[in-house]
Formats: C-alpha cells, sequence, structure tokens
C-alpha cells in the first residue's frame, strides 16, 4: 500500500488546519459525551448546546459585547500601560548593571504577589472604576516584557556597537538603528506572554468589584447558579486571549521581515 | 485441666463485661459556613464545644467557603449541610440544584444599608440620587438592597450602585459612595467602633424575607432524615445556649475563630449581641411561609426568577420542634 499521499498530505500546511478542527470536533464530541452519560446536572457540567444557547442569549441581549468591550478596553490599557513601563526600565536595566542591582529585588517581587491577595487592595486604592484593573493588568504584563527586553538588549553583538561608533552615530541613531532593531524579536516574545496573561489581571480586577466585564459576568453566573453563563464567558476570555495572542504574532510577522530576509 | 480453662474464660468474660463500652459510631458530616471562621457562627461553636454534635452522634467538621460554592456542593450531594442565606435556595433551586432549606437559624434579614448621619438618609425613599456602594449585583447585599429601594418607592434607576467587592468600609469612610449595603451585625458595628456617626435601614424593618439557615439536599432529606433531625437538634441547641448566655457564647468560639482573643472584645461582643436579635423568635428554627413568599416576589421583581417556584419544596419545619 502506497501510503506517500497520506505522508504528503499530513505535512501539508492544509493538514494542519484540519487538525486543529478535528481536535476541536473531538474535544467537543468528548464534552457532549460527558455532559449525556456521565448523569451531570446543567449546574454542574452544562452540555454544548446549553452553553450555545446561553451565548446567543447573552449575544442578542446586549450584554456580552458590552462586557467584552469592557475587559478589552482594560486589557489594551493594561497592555499599553504594563508595556511602556517594562521597555523604559528595560532599557535603563540593560544599560547600567548598577540600577539593575538597585531595582531588581523589587522587581521580583512584584512577581511574588499573589494578584489575587493583592487585588482588592487595589481597588480600594484606586477606586473600582477602570484604572484598578488597569493597573492589576499593567502589573501582570510588566515582568515579562521587562525581562525580555532586558534580554533582547543584552544580546546585541559588542562589536555591532563599536561599528555604530566608529560611525560616529548619536545615541538615538544606535536605539533605533541597532538596539531597537535587534531587541524587537525577543521583546515581541514577551510582548505575546503578556498580551494573554493581561486577561487574566483584567479579569481578576473584576472578580473583585465591577459593574462590567467579562469578570463581573462570571461573578453573576455564578451568583445565580447559571452554570453555562460562567463558561460563555470563560471561552470569550479564551477568544479573547487567542485573538491578542494572534495580533502580536501577526505584529511580530510585520515588523520582523527583515530577519526573515535577512536569515535567507 | 478444664477447671483451669473455665476459670480462664469467667475472668476474661468478667474483665470484658467491666471494661469500657465501645463508643457508638459517629456519622462525620463537612457542614459548609460562609467564607471564614466568625463569631456570627458562635452557635456552632458552642454546640462543639459542649459536645452536642457528638452526643448527637455526629462527628462535624466546619469547612468555609462561599455561599455559591457551598450550595454547588450540597446540591451535587458532594456535602450535605451547609447554612446560607433564603435567596440563595430559591435561585439554586430554579437551576436544578435539589437545595432544601431545613432550619431559619436568621428570622430577620441580616442585611442593611448604612450612610453618614450627616447625608440625611432616614428613609428608603432618602436613597434617592445617592451613589451605593455594595460588593456587587449579586447576593444578600444585593437582594437586600433592592428590597429596601423597593420599599421606598425607588428602582436601581434612580439610585447609582457602585460595585466594589468587599470594600465597603473603605469606600464610606473615604467618601467615595454615599450609604454602603452591608451586613447588619457586622460593618455598622465595626463603622460606630471607628467613631463614626451613622444611620441605618434594616431591610429586616421594611420586609419579611428569609435570611440564613441550615440547608440540605433532597437526596438527604429522603435517605437520611434522622441524621437532618440531629443536626438540626444540635444546631438550636447552640443558638438557644448562645441566645441565653452570650459571654459562654464567646469563650466557646475563642476556641475556633483565629485571631478572635487579638481582635477587640468589646466590638466582637457587640457584633454577637447584634446578631443574637436577628435570630431571636418565639419558635426556633421555624420558616415564616410568607417570608419565602416575599422573598420570591423579590427575586421575581428582580428578574432573577423567570417563574414561580414550588416553595413547599424549598423549606420545611418539619423538622424542628
Amino acid at each position: 500500500m502506497d501510503l506517500k499521499p497520506l505522508r504528503k498530505f499530513l505535512s501539508s500546511s492544509r493538514s494542519l488546519k484540519w487538525a486543529a478542527l478535528v481536535s476541536l470536533a473531538v474535544a467537543l464530541l468528548v464534552w457532549w459525551l460527558v455532559s449525556r452519560f456521565a448523569g451531570l446536572p446543567a449546574f454542574i457540567l452544562p452540555s454544548p448546546g446549553q452553553v450555545a444557547v446561553r451565548f446567543w442569549k447573552a449575544l442578542v441581549d446586549g450584554s456580552l459585547l458590552v462586557d467584552t468591550l469592557t475587559t478589552l478596553v482594560e486589557v489594551l490599557l493594561g497592555l499599553l500601560a504594563g508595556t511602556a513601563g517594562a521597555v523604559v526600565l528595560g532599557y535603563a536595566i540593560a544599560r547600567s548593571r548598577l540600577f539593575e542591582r538597585l531595582v531588581s529585588p523589587y522587581l521580583v517581587a512584584t512577581q511574588a504577589i499573589p494578584i489575587v491577595a493583592i487585588a482588592p487592595l487595589m481597588v480600594i486604592w484606586f477606586g473600582p472604576g477602570i484604572l484598578s484593573k488597569v493597573l492589576i493588568c499593567a502589573l501582570i504584563v510588566f515582568f515579562p516584557v521587562l525581562v525580555n527586553t532586558v534580554v533582547g538588549l543584552r544580546a546585541v553583538p559588542p562589536p555591532l556597537y563599536d561599528l555604530m561608533g566608529s560611525l560616529r552615530a548619536t545615541r538615538g541613531q544606535i536605539l533605533r538603528m541597532l538596539e531597537v532593531p535587534a531587541a524587537l524579536p525577543v521583546l515581541l516574545g514577551g510582548l505575546r506572554i503578556g498580551a494573554t496573561l493581561s486577561v487574566i489581571g483584567a479579569v481578576v480586577g473584576e472578580l473583585v468589584g465591577s459593574d462590567h466585564g467579562l469578570g463581573f459576568l462570571v461573578n453573576v453566573g455564578r451568583g445565580q447558579y447559571d452554570t453555562a453563563l460562567v463558561f460563555v464567558a470563560v471561552f470569550t476570555l479564551i477568544a479573547l486571549a487567542l485573538t491578542l495572542y494572534g495580533l502580536v504574532s501577526f505584529l511580530e510577522r510585520k515588523l520582523l521581515t527583515w530577519q526573515e530576509t535577512f536569515e535567507r | 485441666m478444664k477447671k483451669t480453662f473455665h476459670l480462664i474464660l469467667f475472668t476474661l468474660t468478667l474483665l470484658t463485661a467491666c471494661g469500657p463500652k465501645p463508643a457508638p459510631s459517629l456519622t462525620t458530616v463537612r457542614l459548609a459556613l460562609g467564607y471564614i471562621p466568625d463569631i456570627q457562627f458562635a452557635p456552632l461553636y458552642t454546640a462543639a464545644a459542649k459536645g452536642y454534635f457528638t452526643k448527637a452522634g455526629i462527628q462535624v467538621n466546619l469547612s468555609y467557603m462561599d455561599e455559591n460554592q457551598a450550595a454547588e456542593l450540597v446540591g451535587s450531594n458532594d456535602l450535605q449541610f451547609a447554612v446560607i442565606s433564603g435567596e440563595q435556595v430559591l435561585l439554586a433551586r430554579a437551576q436544578g440544584l435539589p437545595l432544601v432549606y431545613v432550619a431559619a437559624w436568621y428570622q430577620k434579614y441580616p442585611v442593611s444599608v448604612v450612610a453618614k448621619s450627616d447625608q440625611g438618609i432616614h428613609t428608603p425613599a432618602d436613597l434617592r440620587g445617592k451613589t451605593i456602594g455594595l460588593p456587587g449585583l449579586y447576593g444578600a447585599n444585593y437582594i437586600g438592597l433592592r428590597a429596601l429601594l423597593h420599599a421606598g418607592g425607588l428602582t436601581e434607576a434612580d439610585v447609582k450602585l457602585d460595585s466594589i467587592g468587599y470594600t465597603q468600609v473603605a469606600a464610606l469612610s473615604a467618601g467615595r459612595d454615599q450609604a454602603i449595603s452591608v451586613y447588619t451585625a457586622n460593618e455598622p458595628v465595626q463603622l460606630r467602633a471607628q467613631g463614626y456617626a451613622l444611620s441605618e435601614l434594616r431591610v429586616a424593618d421594611y420586609y419579611n424575607l428569609a435570611g440564613n439557615g441550615l440547608i440540605t439536599n433532597e437526596t438527604t432529606l429522603s435517605g437520611k432524615s434522622d441524621l437532618v433531625r440531629r443536626m438540626v437538634a444540635v444546631l438550636l441547641h447552640g443558638i438557644s445556649d448562645t441566645i441565653n448566655d452570650p459571654q459562654a457564647a464567646y469563650q466557646a468560639s475563642l476556641g475556633y475563630v483565629d485571631n478572635l482573643a487579638q481582635a477587640d472584645a468589646t466590638v466582637q461582643k457587640q457584633v454577637l449581641a447584634t446578631t443574637i436579635e436577628l435570630w431571636k423568635t418565639d419558635r426556633l428554627g421555624y420558616s415564616d411561609p410568607k417570608a419565602w413568599d416575599n422573598m420570591q416576589a423579590v427575586l421575581l421583581d428582580m428578574g432573577l426568577l423567570s417563574q414561580p417556584l414550588d416553595l413547599s419544596k424549598a423549606f420545611s419545619n418539619e423538622f424542628i420542634p
């Protein structure tokens, strides 16, 4: 039997797309089978159909859209704030060992803080509005982007600095033409991680206290024993995180086309 | 030889007869309570300290968790008992959780809306236009607030609700919110102890609603009704003892509530005294059907229930003395 065509199909990009769809279909089937035959009531495990109906209901009444947009705004602002802070501080750390010694313990400490424990305090300090959620998001995004910024900048080969120096490049030119392009691949890797984590940050803030957002929707679902609604909120959050991840990957491909050309 | 054998046998029999009787086997029960150990659970600590559970053949383990989780665990029969609020029973039953409320602990709904005295809030109607802080648009704080607004002829559109998590005390102190929805026996006592002059609107003064009580599920009710009866009896015995001797209940609670010994004893005793007032009734454990009717009407009005439930299945007075 000639397996060559099968092997060819399996290694093609078309088969990769099919693999994702098949794995999704299998997961849905297993979920449906468990909910159908394990004798579990809907408040423990709703079926895919029940979740789909609840999703449609939330979509039609407009609540899902409002809550998703609320979370998206918090996530984007948090991502922006966290990334901006991390890049600026990361640059300073990469350039100065003394500065690194001074601030590193505090930066590592921010990662040791359980965000769930500090979120209620953030709400007290900064109010239950958007600011506390954005700050929680920024706190979560900050560290992976910072680490990747430092790693990216430190990976610039020293001879290239010598070359720029011999060309009498200014500080701004070195930054723009050498350091930013060199650090960008690693920095974007950190941003990809930060983008998915930022969704968690926004939701943690919303779970503590909010009027809108997907975390609020989880609270409402739990408060009314509407597990299907909790699933709707969770799946929307997953979709949001995947979209952000995809956007950063897209950005990566667009910004790093020079790298592919260079490698070729 | 035979004589010696009989003598040994006789001695052994005698020794066995005189020895301690084997302890009757205890039924282990994990009882879910709200959030964290608190002086407000003093009746259970009293009952445990005085051995009422053991005498009833129960080995009790107290577990602290949020109300929704407790209801879900009892609904799925992973736990047999919990203490939760009346509205949770109806909301859960509407979603198919087979919960049954078997003893009313709180005879008065334990939620208040408080404000600093200078806000001039003396009746529910005075809440018009005010910003009111509450944990979120769910739970007893929200239900109680909505009932108060209804009593004042107001709707949610007449006030500004501020969902702030459990940070109401900070929100009121800082002047962020003009009023807050809180537990009657807790935050108002704490705030007054800090020197704030407060005006307080108690939900119980306007509406008779089903408050916190002991719940079980239909499986336990049908298969282990004797256990339910014993649990109810122990709870009511604990409540009765606490009402009659709050000082002894406070002492018993010291062994169960972390940090109680370090807390301000005057405030904690005041919390207990305020709570006790919410339990008092002529017949401990009795669920007033009118309170359930009212609760259902409030939930229907809020849109949290889409249709009326069969209330006779939601609560029972069969197990109280």
